[in-house]
């Protein structure tokens, strides 16, 4: 183990001895529900063991809280979708429905989506999903939508540099 | 920039960007709308064969070409990991936006008409409606005067009442409902997916109860959580005991921190709401005020002299003004409105200057 390695553990562990029961209720206090309150809890310090560089916080609750709120904005998103999703399903006509087999990896698929396509335009992340998940040509997504192709080659342009971004530039 | 003399493999280039995260160079936004363009002629279009040609001819030019390409080549198999059509899920994408932008404007307007009501009237009834995080914190809630009928995945059917917030969770070895405020009927499913049903709980912060049938009633007070069984029977476990009691078909009961005891539900029939209305026979008026005031923003205020009336029938309570009404108009009451959100019911001889 290198030396920043060393500093960081010691660190996170002075953290956890300190702040966990804290950090815990906290949690609990956001998401009204014991039961995800642990597993987030544990889920900020595996965060923080990942991390490249020392945490040296001065404020370690303010730090910590931080984190977790992210965690927390992330849980009651993808609870939202799950709703919205067995909502959707409920009155989806049955021979298009996946099987329930595959119901978990969607919603996995469905998450990732949403957290990368959140911030495009609706015409632009419909376009895109045409392409991604129908496997449409921008001619033929372009007939389905009736824009014109170069409409959908922008759509198609705009959601790539969108995810370019996400994915290796951050 | 200038074309090298030969191609360096990755891990030169890599080298060669080590000032910066190894694994991700930063790339010229122009080298990469560059493959974007490309992109969308090879994989998102058919393209002919001088196309590809120009296409490779581009893709030996620089080295910066060939990791551009190959990330946002990668791009075009994101998702693939489900066999949902796009229409799937767009519809469950819109319908989540949706959710979020309605309660977004639901807590506006709450935020808008409790400052509102508190500049008008000041304390007392407010306490009641000023916890408002535990609606933000909830899976699901309604707000004053809603219901909302949930289709579970497991086939429970889950109908909230008016104010209420819930949580729930079906992925483990219990399927948990947790009643965070307000009123649940639960009709529990099939939980077909399971090769066993799996135990059905609702928890409160009184304690929880285990379905054991298939109907029942939840009411959360703040003295207690109120059981109404409408087939089979529920066990309840208060938080702070070892004991247990068995609540069968329609019984209604308390369940309390350390203990459970039998409830009366003051002559209204438990579960009526799902239908719309508060049923009942011999009801004082008193409590039927109280009961409907539930389902209003706002205060209703009962005098004394006609608190005991009794009244009995059906009182629909998704428009609360026209029930007053009816009762105003059956009854020897009479109603007057002090604010918009305030009803005081008096007698009806009585002048309404006198509170």
């Amino acid at each position: 183990m290198s030396k920043p390695d060393l500093t960081l553990h010691q660190e996170v562990h002075a953290l956890y001895i300190d702040h966990y029961s804290w950090l815990q209720g906290w949690i609990r206090r956001k998401l009204g529900n014991a039961f995800d309150a642990n597993d987030m809890a544990q889920d900020v310090f595996m965060r923080l063991l990942l991390r490249k560089h020392p945490v040296q916080a001065h404020q370690p609750r303010a730090f910590l809280s931080t984190i977790a709120h992210g965690f927390v904005v992330e849980h009651w998103r993808r609870r939202e979708l799950e709703l919205a999703w067995q909502e959707t399903l409920a009155s989806w006509p049955a021979p298009e429905v996946p099987p329930p087999e595959s119901r978990l990896i969607f919603l996995e698929t469905l998450i990732e989506i949403d957290r990368m396509l959140d911030a495009l335009k609706p015409a632009v992340r419909s376009a895109f999903l045409m392409a991604q998940l129908d496997g449409l040509t921008c001619p033929q997504i372009a007939e389905r939508i009736g824009v014109s192709l170069a409409t959908v080659e922008r759509y198609i342009a705009k959601a790539l540099r969108h995810c370019y971004a996400l994915r290796f530039e951050t | 920039m200038s074309i090298p003399v030969h191609s360096p493999s990755t891990a030169e280039i890599r080298h060669q960007n080590s000032n910066k995260d190894a694994s991700s160079p930063a790339l010229p936004d122009e080298t990469i709308d560059n493959a974007i363009i490309w992109s969308i002629k090879l994989d998102y279009n058919e393209a002919n064969k001088e196309i590809k040609r120009r296409f490779e001819h581009w893709l030996q030019a620089d080295p910066m070409h060939a990791i551009a390409w190959e990330r946002i080549h990668s791009l075009r198999h994101s998702f693939s990991g489900t066999s949902a059509s796009s229409a799937l899920v767009m519809s469950t994408i819109e319908h989540a936006d949706q959710q979020r932008h309605q309660s977004l404007l639901k807590r506006r307007k709450t935020i808008q008409l409790l400052s509102l009501a508190s500049l008008t009237i000041g304390t007392g009834w407010l306490v009641r409606a000023q916890l408002p995080w535990q609606r933000l914190t909830a899976d699901t809630s309604t707000e004053i005067g809603e219901q909302r009928t949930l289709q579970l995945a497991d086939g429970t059917e889950l109908i909230l009442n008016t104010d209420t917030a819930v949580s729930t969770d079906l992925s483990g070895e219990n399927r948990m409902i947790l009643l965070l405020r307000g009123e649940i009927m639960v009709k529990t499913g099939a939980d077909a997916h399971h090769a066993e049903k799996r135990p059905f709980f609702v928890y409160t912060s009184f304690g929880k109860m285990q379905a054991l049938g298939t109907r029942f009633t939840v009411r959360l007070a703040s003295e207690g959580a109120l059981i109404s069984v409408q087939e089979h029977a529920v066990a309840l476990y208060p938080a702070q005991s070892q004991a247990s009691y068995l609540v069968k078909e329609n019984e209604s009961r308390w369940l309390r921190e350390g203990e459970t005891e039998p409830a009366n539900l003051l002559g209204m029939d438990a579960g009526s709401w799902a239908h719309g209305v508060i049923s009942g026979n011999n009801i004082r008026l008193a409590d039927l005020l109280a009961e409907l005031a539930r389902y209003r923003m706002g205060h209703i205020s009962c005098a004394p002299e006609i608190a005991d009336l009794r009244v009995s029938g059906l009182f629909h309570i998704k428009d609360t003004d026209k029930t007053l009404q009816f009762l105003a108009h059956t009854q020897p009451i009479r109603l007057s409105y002090r604010t918009r959100l305030w009803v005081y019911v008096g007698p009806a001889q009585q002048d309404n200057g006198a509170l």
